[in-house]
This record gives C-alpha cells, structure tokens and sequence, in this order.
C-alpha cells in the first residue's frame, strides 16, 4: 500500500486531506510542523508527501530541499492557500503546485498520477 | 553604456572554486586550488576575476569548500575593491548546511545548494566560471552571442590538441555553432571536421537561461544515478532537448582560438609558467587593455648584485623584492623575495615567495615553494633517482619541492 505524508498546521485541513486520501486506500500518516516532518521523512518509508507552504516555524519551501536531501527521488506536492510561491524557483523543486480547495478532486487526482 | 547596465543587471556570476584539486598535490595540501601561486604575483583565480573586472562584472558569488580559508583570505586582501552601497560585492560561498546537510557534491550540486541566491536575485542569465583557469576573456562578448543566438546554454570553446583533449568535454557542433554532440573526458576523443588533430573542447564556462538553469539543476538533484556536475551531467542531459551553443573563444583581433589553460594539474601548472617567458609569450601578462590583478605588496625594487661576473638572467619574470648574486636564470619564473646565492643556475623552474637558494645550487624543471631553504650546492633535477626519494616528480619529469621538508646540504 503506498504512504503518504500530510504536512498541515490547519487541523482541518489536515485531518480532511487524511480521510480523503485514506478512502482512497493509501496508509497516510501526518504532521503539523515542518521540524516533526522532517523526522518522519527520515524514519518512514514514503511513496509522497503533501506539503503545506505557510507554517509557523520552518515553512515548507524551506522544508521541501530538505526533503530532497533525505530522500532524492521522494515525491512532493505543494498544497498551499497561495499562488504567489509559484514563482519562487524554491518551489519548482516539487512535483506538483496545487491552490488549496475544500473539494480534494485536484489533489487526489494528482496523488493518483504521481503513484501511478 | 546603459545598455552594458541592462545587461549586468541581469545577470549573476558565479565562480566554482570548491574542488580538492588532488591531481595538484602537494600544492593543494593545505589551500584550495585557485588560491596557489601562479606567474610570480597572481593566484590562479585572479585570472577569473580579472576577466570580470575587465569585463564590468562587479557582482561575484565564489562557491568555496575546500581548503576555503586560503581562498578567503586572498579575496579579503586582493579582491577587496568592490563597494556595497553601488550594488557590487564578491562573497564566498563554502557550503552553508540550510537546505541541505552536506558538502557540495559536484559543480551541479554547489549551485543547486546555492538556489535561494538565484532566487533573491532573480537573474535572467548565470555566468558560471571556473577558479583555476588561465586566459583572458570578455564574458559579455560571449553573452552577446548567448542572446543573439537565443540560447538556453552556451559552452565557451576553444580547440584543443587530441591527445591532451581527454581530460575535458568534447564539443560536437553543426555548422550554426550548435552544439549536437557532448562527450566528457572520452579516452579516444574525436577530431573536429577538418581538422583532426584537434578537438573541440569546452572551457568549463557557460552561461545559462536562469530558469532552464534551475529546471535542470532540480532534476539533477533528483536523479540519485547523477554524480552532479556540469560536465558529466548536466550538458550531456540538456544536448538535443535544448538550444545548446558552443561560442568559439578567439582572440578578437586575429579570429584565431585564444589561449587558455586549465591548471588541473602539475604538469600543466608548470607548461603554463613556460608560457609566460620569452620575448613573445604564448600568454602575455603585459597587455595594458585587459589587465590582471594581484596582490599589492610593499616589495623593494629587485636588486642584482655582481660581484665580478654579471648576473646573468634570460627569458625570466622575476618579482619585486628579490635578491640575485652573480647567479644564471632561464626560463623562470620567481615570486617576491626570492634570494639566490653566486654560482647559482636555475633553469625552467618556478619559485615561490621567500625561496633562498644557496651559492652553487643548481635547479632545473622544478617548483618551489614559499620559503623553502636550497642548501649550498644542492641539485634538483639533474639526478631522477635522487629527487624521486626525496620529492614528488610529475609524470612530465617536474620535481615539485614542498615547504614541509628540510633540505640537507650535499
């Protein structure tokens, strides 16, 4: 079964995108902060994560290099209220760039592209 | 004029000076290697830097790792000369541990760490350049071309004999200047049309569309079968999927290739020196319009001293400060405060700073380095046998002197 992780500070959000995503059969595991992340990254097999940008604390543009360099070839979206990070080159690093919608149709649809 | 501004404006200069330089050992023991000693006064990167300087390039990023302090220190005391508060700076960059924990893993590798930079700067084109080579090169010439032909990437070239082509990457081109074919380090590399007896080689300078830059950094970083360097990866990856140009670096006036030498190792340091004497060098220091910069020092004029017989000195560049007695010198070349002894004969051999060679001391086909003491009548290259137990000799019969050895007298 793939595994993915989900980085949200928005309790919600994150608890939403886990739901969904679990239906959808995969094992998701999450974290609130980009630091605890991290951690996972390192110690959990991971086929993706989705990753939120505006967190307090280390962002996700700071986190998602940091991602690369534990694990290369590791699979990320950036999932994010915001369009404007499009254009920082930081950002090309990730798989995807997804906006931030309540209807996860986007976000799974590129999950399932990106573990096809 | 303002539109030489436009232009810098948009574009960021890095210079890769991060490399171990093993194949220049012992020189590099201690000290990186575009920080050693080359042509008497210089260090090797001053040639880069001059270029850019020459060029109008005030804004200089040095990608530093190994050995960095030598290279710090050099930029603090001789590149010091650039003002804040008009936009110019030189910064060295050693590897800064914020994205990634790691040392720079290949030239790809030192820029894809360094992409906040790119990122705060927004440039729309990199330079990026090399710290240990020699020449002399406009960049903006090469920019010119880079836009006109709308390139995503350029690779300076220049031709390079066959036999000694296999250290660098081999250009293959079509009769626009594209590059279609890109071979690094091949053992047998191929000759250029027309001209067999030499290949096509690139000169480790590029200049890149940022973002084509950026993409492709990105996938390298991605690519965990990559080893991350330009040569290697990089440009084989973007050949045929990109507009690649190779821009022929010549001498403006003639049209013919222009010179350039990558000091990656002893024997090439040395050829390089022999380069730079004679009444017509094959790379000429002395050309007012594109000059080279070094340390200043507070060296005394050099003083010739002759006691009955002259001092005999030919085909040499001796530094200020030096100190020479009744002594012979050929084809060499001395930093400051270099003191020979009478009787002495030192041919084709380079010597660093603060060298004291000995009455009657004899030298040939050798570097010296800073500070090393010549006992009297002491003999460097003239018995193999004698300087391979003591000294490294390069495979081209160069006997290099390190300064962490005594010399016994004979």
């Amino acid at each position: 079964m793939k595994k993915i992780l989900v980085v949200d500070d928005d309790d919600a959000i994150r608890m939403l995108i886990e739901m969904e995503l679990k239906d959808e059969g995969y094992q998701v595991i999450t974290a609130s902060n980009a630091k605890d992340a991290l951690k996972l990254v390192e110690t959990e097999p991971l086929d993706l994560v989705i990753l939120d940008i505006r967190m307090p604390g280390m962002d996700g543009l700071e986190a998602l290099p940091r991602i690369l360099g534990i694990k290369e070839g590791l699979k990320v979206i950036l999932n994010t209220a915001y369009s404007q990070y499009q254009e920082s080159f930081m950002s090309w690093a990730a798989d995807a760039y997804l906006i931030k919608s309540a209807d996860l149709t986007e976000l799974k649809t590129k999950v399932k592209e990106l573990l096809a | 004029m303002t539109w030489i501004m436009e232009r810098l404006k948009e574009l960021t200069t890095i210079v890769m000076a991060g490399g171990k330089g093993e194949r220049l050992f012992p020189l590099t023991r201690d000290k990186a290697k575009p920080a050693i000693i080359f042509g008497g006064i210089y260090r090797i990167i001053d040639f880069t830097l001059s270029n850019c300087l020459n060029s109008g390039i005030r804004r200089i990023y040095v990608l530093s790792q190994y050995g960095s302090l030598s290279l710090d220190i050099h930029l603090r005391v001789t590149w010091d000369i650039f003002r804040a508060d008009l936009g110019e700076f030189i910064y060295s960059v050693p590897p800064q541990q914020i994205t990634v924990n790691r040392w720079y893993r290949g030239t790809a590798d030192s820029i894809y760490q360094n992409l906040k930079l790119l990122d705060e700067e927004r440039p729309k084109h990199v330079l990026i350049l090399s710290g240990d080579h020699v020449y002399k090169m406009d960049y903006l010439a090469m920019l010119d071309f880079h836009l006109a032909k709308g390139a995503d990437l350029t690779v300076a070239a220049v031709p390079a004999p066959r036999r000694e082509a296999s250290a660098f990457g081999i250009l293959h081109v079509d009769a626009d200047q594209r590059v279609i074919g890109f071979l690094e380090k091949p053992a047998d590399p191929p000759g250029m049309p027309g001209n067999p007896e030499m290949s096509l080689v690139s000169m480790g300078v590029y200049i890149f569309g940022a973002e084509t830059l950026v993409r492709e950094l990105i996938a390298d970083a991605k690519n965990q079968a990559s080893q991350h360097d330009f040569g290697r990866n990089i440009i084989p990856h973007m050949v045929g999927k990109r507009k690649v140009f190779a821009y022929n670096f010549v001498e403006q006036s003639t049209g013919k290739p222009a010179y350039w030498r990558d000091i990656g190792q002893l024997d090439a340091y040395f050829q390089a020196h022999m380069d730079l004497v004679g009444e017509r060098p094959v790379f000429d220091l002395y050309s007012e319009d594109w000059p080279m910069r070094s340390q200043l020092t507070l060296t005394p004029p050099t003083k010739y001293l002759s006691h009955k017989k002259p001092v005999d000195i030919t085909d040499s560049l001796i530094s200020s400060g030096c100190e020479l007695h009744e002594a012979k010198v050929k084809r060499s070349v001395l930093s400051p405060r270099v003191r020979v002894g009478k009787g002495a004969l030192i041919e084709e051999a380079i010597i660093w700073n603060n060298v004291r060679v000995g009455l009657g001391a004899k030298i040939r086909r050798a570097i010296i380095e800073d500070g090393v003491m010549i006992p009297p009548r002491f003999t460097i290259g003239y018995d193999p046998q004698a300087d391979a137990s003591r000294f490294p000799v390069t495979d081209g019969g160069v006997v290099v002197v390190p300064n962490n050895v005594t010399l016994e007298g004979p």
